[in-house]
C-alpha cells in the first residue's frame, strides 16, 4: 500500500519552470538565437551589451515574476483550504483594495519614490487583512463571516480608491491605474534578494502547517476533533497566507489569476494534500507568471502590455472551462 | 471515564439541556436515543468540551472537558459526524491519514506506527481497496466508512458516533454497527452514539440514555429498562407495544398509533367483520386512534386474533359455532354505544348472517352504517344476506370502496 503521494509534479513542474524560465531569458525587444542565451548563460561575455540585457535586465525581471507567482499561488492554496472554497483567491479578503488603496494614496499624495510605492502597498493589504480578522473574530471567524468582511473592506477599500483618484490629478491616476492592473515593471531589481527571503521564509512557515491546512479543509469541528487549535491555527495561517500575498502585491500590484487558478489545476491533477499542493502551486504559479510574463513583453513589442492583463486573458477562460465542466459532471 | 454533572445547555435563550446527569463507564456501548431537537449532538459536543455548558461539567477522568486540550482530547476520543461532504479531493489513504494528527507533530512523512494504523483502519472498515480513490469519488456510504477509518486512525480508547449510519443502506448499517460491537469486545473500545434507530440501539447498546423533547434526560439504564411503552409515549408521544426480537432477544418498540391526531375525540366505531374481512379496517382505524369495538366473532378467527392483538373489545362466539343470541348481545351493546358503525367486506353465511340485524338497528337509532364495498358474489345465503344489505343501503346505508374511504369520511367530519 502506497500512503505517501507520489511526487510526480516535482519533475513535471520543475521541468516547466525552467522552460518558462528559457523563454522569458529570450523573449523581448533583442532578438537572441536560443544558443546564443545559452552561450550567455554558461558564461560567454563575448558580446557584454547582449550579456548585459539577459543577465542584468532580463533575469531580475523572471525572478521577480517567479517570486510573484510562487508566492501567489501558495498563498492562494492556503486561503482556499482555510475558507473552505476551491474558488476563493488571495485577494478574497480585502487585500487587494487595502494593498492598491495604499499604494493610491502615496502616489496621489505626490511621493513617487520606487520604495514607498511597495512598503505603502504592504501596509494596505496587512491592515486590510487585519482589519478582517478583526471584525470575523467577533464570530469565531467562521469562513462565511471571513468572506463576507472581506468583501465589505474590499468595497469599502474601492471606494475610498475611487474617492481618491477622483481628487487626484492625471499623471499619478495613470500610473495608479498601470500598477492596479499588475506589473512587474516597477520594483527596484535591488529588493530581489530582500523580497526571495521573505518570501522563502513566510513559504516555509506555511508549508509547516500543511497538515493543518488539511485538516481545514474538513470543517472547523472536524478538525478541532481531530486534534487542531482551531483559533491559534487559523492566525498563524492569516499572517503567513497574508505576508505572501502583501508581498506579492506590493512588489507587482494586482496580479489577477494566478492565486485562484493554479492551486485549482494542481488539485486536479495531483490531489489536495498540501504539503504537495503549496510546493506544487508554487512552482506552477512561478512558470505561469513567467510565461506571462515574457508574453505580455512580446505581443505588442515594443509596447508592453500589463502582465495582470495577460494572466486574466489566458486563466478568465481556463477558469470559466473549468466551471463548466464541474457543472456537468 | 465520563463523569457528567447536572448538565445544563442553551442557544441564547432557548434551553437545550436541563439537568443531564449520567456517567460513561469504560468498554460499554452507551446510546443516546430522544425525538429531533432534543439536543442529543449538542450533548456529545458538551462531551467533548468544543461547547461550554451554561451549568454542570463533563468530567474526563476528573478533568473538565473544556480544560482539556484538542490535541489531547482527540487522543482520547474519536467522532465520527452525521454525515461528510468532501469538496477537496484527498486520496482515501490521506483522508484517514488525517486521523493521525494529535499523535505525532512532524509535518511531512509518517512513521510506521502511523501507517500500520491507518493499514489497519482502513482494513477494519473493508475500505482498503478504496484506498487510492479520491474521497470526491466515493458514494456516500463508503464515504462514511472513511470516515469512520478515519476515527479508528486516531486509536482512541472512546468513540463518539453522531448518527453516524443512519444515511447508510441497511446493510452498510449493520455492517458498522456489527463492527462497532466487535471493536467494544475485543479491543474494549468504549462508544459513546447518537442514534435515531432504537431497534440497532437495542440490539448493541449495553446502556441508553433517553432525553425527552425539553432536554431533560428521561431514562437511563439498560435497553429492556429504557425501552418500555411508558418511556416511548412521554418522549415520543406515540402508542408502541414493546416486544422481544424474536432471534436476539433485544427489546422492540412496535409504533401502534400515535397519540394525537384528531382535532375532536375521536369517534367511537363498531365493526361487523370476520374472516379476515376487518384486517386492514381494523390496523387502519386503530392506527387512526378511533376507540373501536368489534364483533361478534368467532374465537380463532383472524379477526379475532387481531384484535384481541390489538386489544380491542370483541364480543365473542365460540369456535366455529353460528352466533348465539349471547354474542349478539354483547354485540348489541356496543353498537348502542357506537357513533359509526362499519359492515366489513364479509362473506356472508347462516352463522353471521344475524349480525346484520344490528346495523339495521343502528339505521333505525339515527347511527350512521358504513357498508365496505358490498358484493352478492359473497352471499352464501341464497340471497338473503345481498338482499338485507340492499335494504340497507336503500335505508341510508353509505357504502364506500374500501378502508381508505372509510377513513377520508372520518378525516371531513373530524
Amino acid at each position: 500500500m502506497k500512503l505517501r503521494q507520489s511526487l510526480s509534479w516535482l519533475p513535471i513542474l520543475g521541468t516547466a519552470l525552467i522552460i518558462a524560465l528559457f523563454l522569458s531569458l529570450w523573449a523581448g525587444a533583442l532578438p537572441l538565437s536560443p544558443a546564443e542565451l545559452f552561450a550567455i548563460l554558461c558564461g560567454d561575455r563575448s558580446s557584454p551589451t547582449h550579456a548585459a540585457i539577459v543577465l542584468k535586465i532580463r533575469l531580475p525581471r523572471a525572478l521577480l515574476a517567479g517570486l510573484v507567482g510562487a508566492a501567489l499561488g501558495a498563498s492562494g492554496g492556503a486561503f482556499q483550504a482555510v475558507l473552505r472554497n476551491p474558488l476563493a483567491d488571495p485577494y478574497i479578503l480585502g487585500v487587494s483594495g487595502g494593498a492598491a488603496l495604499g499604494a493610491v494614496a502615496v502616489l496621489t499624495l505626490g511621493y513617487s519614490s520606487p520604495l514607498l510605492l511597495p512598503v505603502a502597498a504592504f501596509i494596505g493589504a496587512g491592515g486590510a487583512l487585519f482589519l478582517v480578522y478583526w471584525v470575523a473574530q467577533a464570530h469565531q471567524g467562521s469562513s462565511h463571516t471571513l468572506i463576507l468582511s472581506g468583501v465589505m473592506v474590499g468595497s469599502l477599500a474601492s471606494a475610498l480608491l475611487l474617492f481618491l483618484l477622483w481628487m487626484s490629478p492625471a499623471d499619478p491616476v495613470r500610473s495608479a491605474v498601470f500598477w492596479l492592473a499588475g506589473n512587474l515593471n516597477m520594483v527596484n531589481p535591488d529588493w530581489l534578494p530582500w523580497a526571495s527571503i521573505w518570501i522563502g521564509c513566510a513559504f516555509v512557515g506555511l508549508w509547516r502547517q500543511s497538515r493543518a491546512l488539511d485538516l481545514f479543509t474538513q470543517g472547523e469541528e472536524v478538525a478541532a476533533d481531530l486534534g487542531l487549535n482551531v483559533g491559534s491555527s487559523r492566525l498563524l495561517l492569516f499572517a503567513t497566507a497574508g505576508a505572501l500575498t502583501a508581498a506579492a502585491v506590493a512588489m507587482a500590484g494586482l496580479v489577477g489569476f494566478v492565486g485562484l487558478t493554479v492551486p485549482h489545476v494542481v488539485r486536479l491533477l495531483w490531489g489536495a494534500s498540501h504539503r504537495h499542493l503549496l510546493p506544487a502551486s508554487a512552482l506552477l504559479g512561478a512558470a505561469f507568471l513567467m510565461l506571462a510574463d515574457a508574453l505580455s513583453r512580446t505581443l505588442l513589442a515594443p509596447a508592453e502590455i500589463p502582465v495582470g492583463v495577460v494572466t486574466a486573458l489566458i486563466g478568465a477562460p481556463f477558469f470559466l472551462y473549468l466551471l463548466r465542466k464541474r457543472e456537468n459532471g | 471515564m465520563i463523569t457528567v454533572e447536572n448538565l445544563h445547555f442553551s442557544y441564547g435563550r432557548e434551553p437545550v439541556l436541563c439537568g443531564v446527569d449520567f456517567a460513561v463507564q469504560k468498554g460499554e456501548i452507551l446510546t443516546i436515543l430522544g425525538p429531533n431537537g432534543c439536543g442529543k449532538s449538542t450533548l456529545l459536543r458538551l462531551l467533548r468540551g468544543v461547547l461550554t455548558p451554561g451549568a454542570g461539567r463533563a468530567l474526563w477522568d476528573g478533568k473538565d472537558a473544556t480544560h482539556v486540550g484538542r490535541k489531547e482530547m482527540a487522543r482520547l476520543a474519536a467522532v465520527v459526524p452525521q454525515s461528510s461532504q468532501a469538496p477537496f479531493p484527498y486520496p482515501v489513504s490521506e483522508m484517514v491519514a488525517m486521523g493521525r494528527y494529535a499523535r505525532h507533530a512532524g509535518f511531512l512523512g509518517e512513521s510506521a506506527e502511523d501507517r500500520k494504523a491507518v493499514e489497519k483502519a482502513l482494513a477494519l472498515t473493508d475500505t482498503l481497496h478504496l484506498v487510492k480513490r479520491g474521497v470526491t469519488d466515493l458514494s456516500g456510504g463508503e464515504l462514511q466508512r472513511v470516515m469512520l477509518a478515519r476515527a479508528l486512525a486516531q486509536e482512541t480508547p472512546l468513540l463518539l458516533l453522531d448518527e453516524a449510519t443512519s444515511h447508510l443502506d441497511l446493510d452498510h448499517r449493520l455492517e458498522i454497527t456489527e463492527l462497532l460491537v466487535s471493536l467494544n469486545r475485543e479491543q474494549g473500545t468504549t462508544v459513546v452514539q447518537v442514534s435515531h434507530d432504537l431497534d440497532l440501539a437495542a440490539e448493541i447498546s449495553h446502556r441508553i440514555l433517553l432525553l425527552a423533547a425539553d432536554g431533560t434526560q428521561a431514562a437511563l439504564g439498560s435497553p429492556s429498562e429504557v425501552l418500555t411503552a411508558t418511556n416511548l409515549r412521554k418522549v415520543f408521544r406515540v402508542e408502541v407495544k414493546v416486544e422481544c426480537n424474536p432471534y436476539t432477544g433485544a427489546p422492540r418498540a412496535y409504533p401502534v398509533r400515535s397519540c394525537h391526531r384528531w382535532k375532536q375525540s375521536p369517534p367511537r366505531i363498531h365493526l361487523l367483520c370476520g374472516g379476515g374481512s376487518g384486517g386492514e379496517l381494523l390496523r387502519r382505524l386503530n392506527l387512526a386512534g378511533g376507540e373501536i369495538t368489534v364483533g361478534p366473532l368467532n374465537l380463532g378467527d383472524s379477526d379475532q386474533v387481531l384484535a384481541s392483538v390489538l386489544e380491542l373489545e370483541t364480543a365473542l362466539e365460540k369456535a366455529f359455532c353460528p352466533f348465539s343470541e349471547e354474542a349478539l348481545q354483547a354485540a348489541r351493546t356496543f353498537c348502542q354505544q357506537a357513533e359509526l358503525l362499519v359492515v366489513a367486506p364479509t362473506v356472508w353465511g347462516p352463522g353471521n348472517l344475524a349480525s346484520l340485524d344490528l346495523a339495521r338497528e343502528a339505521l333505525s337509532r339515527g347511527v350512521p352504517v358504513l357498508l365496505v364495498d358490498p358484493r352478492s358474489e359473497r352471499d352464501y345465503t341464497d340471497g338473503k344476506a345481498w338482499e338485507m344489505l340492499q335494504s340497507l343501503h336503500a335505508s341510508g346505508g353509505q357504502i364506500v370502496p374500501d378502508a381508505e374511504g372509510v377513513l377520508d369520511l372520518l378525516k371531513a367530519k373530524n
